[in-house]
């Protein structure tokens, strides 16, 4: 029992070394984060997200978005590529997070760089019509159909408002049209939330370029 | 077959050890179960990478589908191999190896074996449950989002339980050891079985039990990687190669008295290893070089480890075994070499702005989960099974069937997951370049993966068969 004993307190202290380190340190400083008011306008950041927004994250988090796109712009100590590509415009920082309930990293860029989709992409139709079908947007995209977030449906009287403008090889037959179902709606929603691109004081400065082109 | 591979080299076990037979009698049911729904999960988690890397070329074939959609079928996938497979593998050879090393049964009176057995067998079907229902649950849209963690509650809730109430059966185990001195292997076993409950159940915690604040999950998700491999699943496996290779060929571990550095410098440095997945990313800077620096001094238990078991091998060179399991286990030594060596050299700040998030941290992945994890376990269960049947049962041309197809199967893998990860990788480094013409230098690799998966798939199901040849005996398939 006697070394039992000794062998256990050994892997418990050594085991406590990175649970203090990436556990216990993380936990107590980087989740005590607040928000930080903007010095234009007062307005506090990270910016708050819409109802919408905040369900959208959990279609995110169900669809498995995470196994495929990053959220985070690394750090230009180590590479200035994700910047220069048009990813963002600053390095991401802890308190970018704060208003996810989780943070998707992500592991793997089998798809771009999430992390400012709604700098970049500010358009919602354009995403309905991305998610609907990627690779009539995006001619060579991996990315599969969501056409179950969107419902087919005969066209009574006048087209809606929100049916999509899709290109003809993605067009439903005539007649019919193709809408957003509320969890559609959040996850764009979500998506355009998506920007680090305020100013904070950790982040350093924010690269001067312009948001994407909208038309 | 060497059915007195246990106990050998330590004199000292000779008083109280049981014998091998009374102990794998008191053990057989609970282990073979654990064993048999290991291997029904690799088999699904195969299948469904196969399907995984076939969207990947293809992305209209299922495209649409809710439930076989690329987002819910990824997490299931490597959350089979990671529970379903792995980790039930894994309590499997721990809590045999456990026993066997300690002399011990599993209980000392027959009526007592009985009780534990029936215990462990129940929480073996209270895991299987979880990982089966929890799979489900993402399919149809529940996942928590969490990467590795994606099991709704009362799924990782159950699998900690289950783990508690077999887990506790290799401390007891160890605890009556009748060897005065541990060995090597078995400090691997008691390291591996008190991380699991600590790792997992900090991170459902921390992360979805009830979720910190989103800024401090980045560190929190990392160390939960890192160490789920390298705290739990790596020290069993690394508790088989101690204990099954110096043993099968009849030599002393090599230098020995580098060991307990190795072991500690294991323990000490697993927990830091997940941070080369946040080089560069928004967590203080400290967290970046201590990502480098500890990627890099990780090579020192694994130095240490190869001289202790590759040092047998070289040693000996006139010492060879026809073994089923020794094969495994040095192939699965060799990959915790390359494992080692990519890991350092990719967390190279350079050289990780360039290949992170990219094809060879999957490579890195695959190599732990596939390579330096899987293959040891494997080569217990060659080891275990006709031991504990009481009868040589594999069929030795389906085992070399299995064996080479997951050597092809798994460098494959491996190999195309690294060079379309570096081509990709300098590619994106160019920004002129466009994403999506990127995608389609990946094309022909995607093609690859899935000839690669869809080899280790068939290594899987021959295994399977042969699993099945052998539980079901002589009275299916009577010999000549």
């Amino acid at each position: 029992m006697h070394r039992l004993t000794t062998l256990l307190s050994g892997i418990f202290l050594v085991f406590l070394t990175s649970w203090i380190g990436l556990v216990a340190y993380p936990a107590l400083q980087l989740g005590k984060l607040a928000p930080v008011p903007d010095a234009d306008s007062g307005a506090s950041l990270p910016p708050v997200y819409g109802g919408e927004a905040v369900a959208g994250q959990h279609i995110y988090a169900s669809e498995g978005c995470v196994s495929c796109h990053s959220q985070q712009v690394r750090q230009t100590s180590v590479t200035r590529i994700d910047i220069e590509r048009g990813w963002g415009v600053r390095p991401s920082v802890a308190r970018d997070y704060l208003r996810d309930s989780t943070a998707f990293l992500g592991t793997i860029r089998i798809g771009q760089d999430l992390s400012n989709v709604g700098r970049r992409l500010p358009e919602a139709a354009w995403h309905y019509r991305h998610l609907y079908a990627p690779a009539a947007v995006s001619e060579g995209s991996v990315m599969p159909s969501y056409r179950y977030l969107f419902t087919l449906s005969k066209i009574q009287g006048q087209r809606s408002a929100e049916a999509l403008d899709l290109s003809p090889e993605a067009a439903p037959p005539a007649g019919y049209e193709v809408l957003p179902t509320a969890d559609a709606k959040n996850l764009v929603a979500y998506l355009l939330s998506l920007k680090h691109d305020y100013p904070l004081p950790e982040a350093g400065p924010v690269k001067n370029i312009p948001a994407a082109v909208t038309h | 077959m060497s059915a007195h591979l246990f106990p050998m080299h330590h004199s000292e076990a000779a008083s109280g050890a049981v014998d091998s037979r009374v102990i794998d009698d008191s053990m057989r049911l609970p282990v073979l179960i654990l064993f048999g729904s290991a291997l029904h999960w690799l088999i699904a988690a195969a299948l469904v990478s196969v399907v995984l890397s076939i969207e990947l070329f293809l992305p209209g074939l299922l495209g649409g589908i809710s439930f076989l959609s690329y987002g819910r079928l990824a997490p299931i996938a490597r959350d089979l191999f990671l529970y379903g497979w792995a980790s039930q593998a894994a309590l499997a050879a721990g809590i045999w190896l456990t026993a066997r090393l300690a002399g011990r049964p599993l209980a000392s009176s027959p009526f007592g074996g009985v009780l534990q057995s029936t215990l462990i067998i129940s929480a073996t079907v209270l895991w299987n449950l979880a990982v089966l229902l929890g799979s489900l649950a993402i399919l149809a849209g529940y996942s928590t989002g969490v990467e590795w963690l994606e099991y709704p509650t009362w799924a990782s809730a159950t699998l900690f339980l289950a783990f508690l109430l077999i887990g506790i059966w290799a401390l007891l185990l160890f605890d009556r050891r009748t060897n005065e001195r541990a060995e090597v292997a078995q400090w691997y076993l008691v390291a591996g079985f008190c991380s699991f409950p600590w790792i997992y159940g900090t991170a459902n915690l921390l992360l979805t039990w009830k979720p910190v604040q989103a800024s401090a999950q980045g560190p929190i998700q990392a160390w939960f990687h890192g160490s789920f491999l390298s705290l739990w699943l790596l020290p069993v496996a690394l508790a088989a190669l101690y204990a099954l290779i110096p043993r099968i060929l009849g030599a002393h571990l090599h230098r020995r008295n580098l060991a307990p550095l190795g072991f500690w410098s294991l323990l000490l440095l697993g927990g830091w290893s997940g941070l080369g997945h946040l080089i560069g990313g928004p967590v203080p800077a400290w967290m970046t070089a201590g990502g480098v620096v500890s990627s890099a001094l990780f090579l020192i238990p694994v130095v240490i480890i190869l001289i202790n078991l590759l040092g047998i091998v070289l040693h000996h060179p006139e010492k060879e075994s026809q073994s089923l399991s020794f094969r495994f286990l040095i192939f699965g030594t060799y990959a915790f070499l390359v494992l080692g060596v990519l890991s350092a050299l990719i967390s190279w700040p350079d050289i990780s702005g360039i290949v992170r998030f990219t094809g060879v941290t999957e490579a890195e992945t695959q190599l732990w989960i596939l390579g330096a994890i899987s293959l040891p376990l494997l080569g217990v269960l060659y080891e275990a099974i006709p031991q504990l049947l009481g009868r040589d049962c594999w069929c030795r041309t389906l085992a070399d069937l299995h064996y080479w197809l997951t050597v092809v199967g798994f460098w494959l893998l491996v190999g195309v997951l690294a060079l379309e990860g570096f081509f990709t990788g300098l590619a994106l480094s160019d920004p002129t370049v466009s994403f999506l013409n990127i995608a389609s230098y990946a094309y022909p690799f995607y093609v690859l993966e899935a000839a690669a998966n869809l080899i280790l798939l068939s290594a899987a199901a021959i295994l399977g068969i042969n699993m099945t040849r052998a539980l079901a005996g002589d009275y299916f398939f009577p010999k000549k």
